[in-house]
């Protein structure tokens, strides 16, 4: 699936100031593409324009080529994976319920919403006889968030937007959750835009890094690109930063790996 | 013993009026606040507006809120007025649970359902109601305990409940009584209240045995308080549902001149008036009358209540009614008055006098004895120079009328200060010294029994207060009702009158028992 974001302009106040200006990209099928910036930056709020949780002022989202303001909001939201920052488990839902919610808002049958959802809570690595009828407070971070993609993946959307979605789970846990993903990605070929403010997950996860600051597009590329040579100095400084975090842990242990001194 | 028995034998009716009265009040209040609390969130200035009517109708206290209802429907009394004061009640918890519940919802729940392609209604019906279901149902079990409570209160306005018990027992000092209709009350609202919770958990958890547990528990309580009631409603119920004795009196009681009868006595609330509407029931259950009560009204509802045909024979006093309803400001003679009054009535409201019961029962200012001798007083006329020194203490409806506003103008007593009480305990507060005059009833066996002196009205200030039985227009038709009756006519005088006062005030008879008393004095006097 093909995704275009054309000169959307969003503002709060009628016009006198834009959130997010002019912002445009084309997201290819399959592609994985990240929105980096500080908060405040502009991009959550450019993430929910696809999904119409925002309508942009100015400027129209196109997939598959086709302009989504002439589209019912809520059928274009099922179609669309989402995953939340904070996860957003419904907490009075068991874990079964909370996954198979859009296959029960699209209307299908208990039985096909049953083996889907056991399908889904093995494909993100979860016992579905274990969790499936437990309430999402009995689970871990890590466990709650697996079961958010699991709801986000469950209609088989072929478009998946990701808000800060490892940004409540510990270091370990979501080293291991974003590789799942990334091959969950490749192997599922879904079309992804991934909002982030962690650069190292925008570098290791993403195939293109879109770099935004107040509201505006900075820096754009693939990641190897735009570590090595970023035009902008403030762009220049946040691809830097990963590596220099590296060094400085380095310099620590000393360069060999050994205990300094 | 019998005090306790004769309670139990009123439980099953009140018991059903006041739970037909708190249960639909209270779901006819759910209806209606839920939907405007949800459409409240989605709407901020209707939220404004409907949480500052629910919230003024609140500081109305909920006496006044059940006597406003009665003018404002125009004159109508009993369960009506009473579903209406207490269904406004509920209002306010309800809405301001439903409205508190939503809005304190996370908003990444809302996001979240958004998100996921709910619709509103959808995310309203999955997500929001669920989560806010513990703040809406506290709620909901706050209006339920309200409503029980504030049932109590509707014997004023003539819809039969607990507060009866509670009413009566203040009126006629049986605290069996009153902690009797407590008990049965509180006892009601914890059943509710258990039972809204028990409703909650069963929809929470999708228990297919609580959402049992919780149905068969409201069909028994709602079964179970009105089957005992229902079953004297319907004629043809079966024996198994209806007492033997009363098998026996229906039986016994046909062929009788008002055989099958339904008839309403209605009473204000002092013990004279307990008394006459118990021996009006033995007297019209004698001629084979079905009998209800409807007690503790105030002079001018009761009035409204015979007039419209609520209530069928009532007591009042001539007096009254010529300041009270007819407005008249200067009182004429005693007998001029009664044939006034018998004579208005019947051609303004179609109300039929059958005639005085033979005592006065009149407002009349009292002291104790031995202070009236300290400051040499003997009659009203007296007090006018010490006015400013003197506090009084009466029923807060005298106050209120015309007699008052006559006797402070003709003696001079502006200066008195005036504190209304229960007539329950105004007669102690004169004798302990806690005020210094009284509105006593002439009839009271405590202005014997407290040693009271009852102070002369030379420039007869008020009028004269005879007793006369009145029956509504429809109950009077027949003329069968009024033959019935008619033996009672100038059989009690006001020594026996008293006496029976005295049985219940002082020596702590049951009014029951007060009135066969009486009833065998008014036999024993006739021979």
């Amino acid at each position: 699936m093909t995704l275009e974001l054309l000169h959307i302009g969003v503002s709060y106040d009628g016009g006198r100031t834009f959130a997010v200006d002019d912002v445009s990209l084309a997201v290819e099928q399959g592609e994985l593409v990240a929105l980096v910036g500080e908060s405040g930056c502009g991009k959550t709020t450019t993430l929910k324009t696809i999904n119409r949780l925002v309508e942009p002022t100015r400027g129209r989202v196109k997939i598959e080529g086709e302009d989504t303001a002439g589209r019912d909001r809520v059928e274009l939201r099922r179609s669309i994976g989402y995953v939340f920052q904070g996860i957003g488990l419904f907490p009075h839902l068991s874990i079964a319920d909370n996954v198979g919610v859009v296959p029960r808002l699209l209307g299908w049958e208990h039985e096909r919403i049953a083996r889907r959802v056991a399908e889904l809570l093995e494909l993100v690595r979860l016992d579905p006889t274990e969790v499936a009828t437990r309430m999402p407070a009995e689970l871990s971070g890590g466990q709650q968030q697996r079961v958010g993609f699991a709801r986000a993946l469950a209609a088989g959307p072929s478009l998946m937007l990701l808000d800060e979605p490892f940004g409540a789970l510990d270091p370990i846990t979501r080293d291991g959750l974003r590789s799942e993903f990334a091959d969950l990605q490749k192997e599922l070929r879904f079309t992804a835009v991934l909002v982030t403010h962690d650069m190292t997950e925008a570098l290791l996860m993403a195939d293109r890094i879109i770099v935004m600051r107040e509201g505006l597009i900075v820096g754009e590329g693939v990641p190897s690109d735009l570590m090595r040579h970023a035009e902008d100095p403030h762009v220049a400084r946040l691809m830097a930063w990963p590596a220099r975090q590296a060094e400085q842990l380095a310099a620590m242990v000393g360069d060999d790996g050994s205990e300094p001194g | 013993m019998s005090n306790l028995a004769d309670r139990f034998a009123e439980l099953p009716d009140l018991l059903a009026g006041h739970l037909l009265l708190s249960v639909s009040a209270l779901v006819i209040g759910i209806a209606i606040s839920l939907p405007v609390g949800i459409a409240a969130t989605r709407r901020p200035r209707l939220r404004g507006a409907a949480l500052a009517v629910a919230g003024l109708i609140q500081t109305v206290p909920s006496m006044a809120l059940l006597a406003l209802m009665v003018p404002l429907l125009g004159g109508m009394i009993g369960f009506v007025p009473a579903f209406i004061a207490l269904t406004l009640y509920s209002v306010l918890p309800v809405l301001g649970g439903t409205v508190t519940g939503i809005l304190e919802i996370d908003p990444t729940m809302t996001e979240a359902a958004r998100g996921v392609g709910m619709t509103d209604r959808q995310s309203l019906r999955l997500v929001e109601l669920p989560l806010a279901a513990p703040v809406i149902i506290a709620g909901i079990r706050t209006a339920t305990v309200w409503v029980v409570g504030m049932a109590t209160l509707s014997t004023p306005v003539g819809a039969p409940s607990l507060g009866n018990y509670i009413f009566l027992g203040l009126q006629t000092r049986n605290w069996l009584a009153v902690v009797f209709g407590c008990f049965f009350a509180a006892a009601l609202a914890v059943v509710l209240d258990r039972l809204v919770l028990l409703i909650e958990r069963a929809t929470r958890r999708r228990s297919p045995r609580l959402a049992w547990a919780a149905g068969v528990g409201l069909i028994a309580i709602i079964v179970g308080g009105l089957l005992p009631a229902a079953a004297r409603w319907i004629p043809d119920a079966g024996p198994t549902l209806v007492s033997e004795s009363r098998v026996n009196r229906e039986i016994a009681s046909s062929g009788r001149p008002l055989a099958g009868r339904e008839l309403v006595i209605g009473s204000k609330g002092f013990t004279e008036q307990y008394i006459l509407a118990e021996l009006l029931g033995l007297e019209l259950e004698a001629a084979g009358a079905v009998v209800g009560t409807r007690p503790n009204m105030g002079s001018t509802i009761l009035f409204d209540a015979l007039r419209s045909n609520t209530v069928h024979v009532s007591v009042d006093y001539s007096g009254t009614i010529w300041a009270a309803i007819m407005k008249r400001p200067r009182p004429i003679g005693r007998t001029e008055m009664l044939i006034e009054v018998a004579g208005w009535l019947e051609r303004e409201h179609g109300v039929i006098t059958v005639g005085p019961l033979g005592f006065e029962n009149a407002y009349a200012l009292a002291m104790r004895r031995d202070r009236a001798a300290d400051l040499g007083i003997r009659s009203i006329a007296d007090l006018g120079p010490i006015a400013p020194r003197l506090t009084i203490a009466g029923d807060p409806e005298f106050f209120g009328r015309l007699e008052w506003t006559r006797v402070r103008e003709i003696y001079g007593l502006d200066g008195v200060r005036t504190r209304g009480m229960d007539s329950t305990f105004m007669y102690g507060a004169v004798r302990d010294g806690a005020v210094d005059l009284i509105t006593a009833y002439s009839t009271d066996g405590r202005i014997d029994a407290f040693d009271l002196e009852v102070l002369s009205d030379p420039k007869q200030a008020f009028p004269p207060y005879d007793a006369v039985l009145l029956l509504s227009p429809e109950a009077a038709r027949d003329g069968k009702l009024e033959a019935t009756l008619k033996p009672l006519v100038n059989s009690i005088s006001n020594h026996l009158m008293r006496s029976a006062n005295r049985d219940v005030d002082v020596d702590g008879f049951s009014v029951e028992m007060a009135a066969k008393r009486l009833r065998d004095r008014i036999v024993s006097s006739r021979r």
